[in-house]
């Protein structure tokens, strides 16, 4: 996690800087749209957004709380928030290609109930996601911190249109 | 624009825009490096009474690293702590900066002189908190008995039996989470917005208990912060109330600009 900077002694934390859960959160899907102001000049480029894993309320999401909920009074001591807890589901953020001009940003980012999450090694290649089959029926008690579901959904690779547009004029 | 598919296929560099900020805005300090790697300085393009805040980029090299998106934040939340800057969002990239002032600042910037002359001082603060896991299941569990019925009953259930009792205790736990959510995230709009000029706030994230977006006057900046602190206070053990801001006006920018318009 980030440097959380208590003022004062305070209860509330003002974390300086940003975590990148926030900055995300914060920036993306947000603020003016350039393409609405500059039409002819504006040059497409490729973005690599951070895939927004996406918690539905699933079979999964709900095990898992089963689990927690089940753990509970043996496991007193240790408290998570619960970022931490869903972030083992949501681990494995894949790195994200998408269109330049903003529009791409947008896919990734409005649906309901998402949650972007990034690894400190995006800006590494992809091929080491592990593919990993998700058996949770099977899961022991024991390994439970290694088993990590793996997000379904492949990292897709767009490029943009704009830039697309200004190699052919 | 005759120009523009050639030299646009000669050139490497191009103009990733930040945001608008006003003509008298401070330069940008040296310390904040834009996207890019490896960033290149935030400069200030100057027309009439706005100037855009751009720094230059590659764009043949894709954009949207961690880096990066820090260094868009960075960049125009250190404006915003400086005056008003209509922030734009990630990844606007123009050809020159000829073109950011032909096509951007020059036809708009009477709406943008105008959108942050209505800001003027004001910033946005985000408020988001998370549940402490552990408190907020017991919570649930003595709040709700047939919750803690079924959570006993499936602890003696062995792994395979119980599977659907699982989910169903899941379920029934993901559900109260949501209502709670909800209900804590009524208070703290009730507590904090009368305190803003305008407020933003969707559903939280499924992570998330509280998640709002508030715009704030200078003036009222202080009891804001305090009113988050006292709520905080309240919450503690339960929620970790997180305070971001001053930040730029990332919800609330295209409002402003709406406003302008309609009123011109």
């Amino acid at each position: 996690m980030t440097t959380v900077a208590h003022r004062g002694g305070g209860y509330v934390a003002r974390p300086t800087p940003s975590g990148l859960v926030d900055v995300v959160d914060l920036i993306l899907d947000k603020g003016l749209v350039i393409d609405v102001y500059v039409r002819v000049s504006l040059v497409g480029i490729e973005l690599l957004t951070i895939d927004a894993r996406i918690v539905v309320a699933s079979v999964d999401t709900y095990l898992r709380f089963a689990e927690a909920v089940n753990r509970l009074d043996l496991a007193q001591g240790k408290e998570e928030t619960l970022p931490e807890l869903l972030q083992d589901m949501q681990e494995g953020g894949a790195k994200h290609k998408t269109k330049g001009a903003l529009e791409g940003v947008k896919d990734t980012v409005s649906d309901v109930a998402d949650r972007i999450r990034g690894r400190k090694d995006e800006d590494e290649d992809d091929e080491d996601e592990e593919e990993e089959e998700e058996e949770i029926d099977d899961e022991d008690e024991g390994q439970e911190e290694e088993d990590e579901e793996e997000p379904e959904e492949q990292p897709r690779r767009r490029r943009a249109p704009a830039a697309r547009r200004r190699r052919e004029r | 624009m005759n120009g523009a598919t050639t030299s646009a296929q000669a050139e490497d560099q191009a103009c990733y825009v930040y945001g608008v900020v006003p003509d008298a805005a401070p330069k940008p300090a040296d310390a904040a490096p834009g996207v890019g790697n490896p960033p290149s300085p935030v400069t200030l393009i100057h027309h009439g009474e706005v100037a855009a805040l751009v720094s230059e980029i590659d764009p043949e090299a894709p954009l949207g690293s961690p880096d990066d998106l820090r260094a868009h934040a960075e960049v125009l939340d250190t404006a915003a702590k400086r005056g008003p800057v209509l922030p734009f969002r990630f990844g606007g990239v123009v050809r020159d900066a000829q073109a950011v002032t032909d096509e951007l600042l020059d036809p708009f910037e009477e709406r943008f002189a105008a959108a942050l002359e209505d800001l003027d001082g004001r910033a946005q603060f985000a408020v988001r908190g998370a549940y402490r896991q552990g408190r907020i299941l017991q919570e649930i569990l003595a709040d709700r008995p047939e919750i803690a019925d079924l959570n006993a009953r499936t602890k003696a259930l062995p792994e395979e039996a119980g599977r659907y009792e699982r989910i169903r205790l899941g379920e029934m736990v993901a559900q109260e989470m949501a209502a709670r959510s909800a209900a804590d995230s009524r208070a703290l709009l009730e507590r904090l917005a009368p305190l803003a000029v305008a407020t933003s706030d969707g559903a939280p994230a499924a992570d998330l208990a509280v998640d709002a977006s508030f715009l704030v006057d200078p003036g009222r900046r202080e009891e804001f912060e305090a009113a988050v602190e006292e709520l905080a206070g309240v919450w503690a053990g339960r929620i970790d109330l997180r305070l971001l801001g001053p930040l730029a006006p990332y919800d609330f920018v295209t409002g402003l600009i709406e406003r302008t318009v309609e009123a011109s």
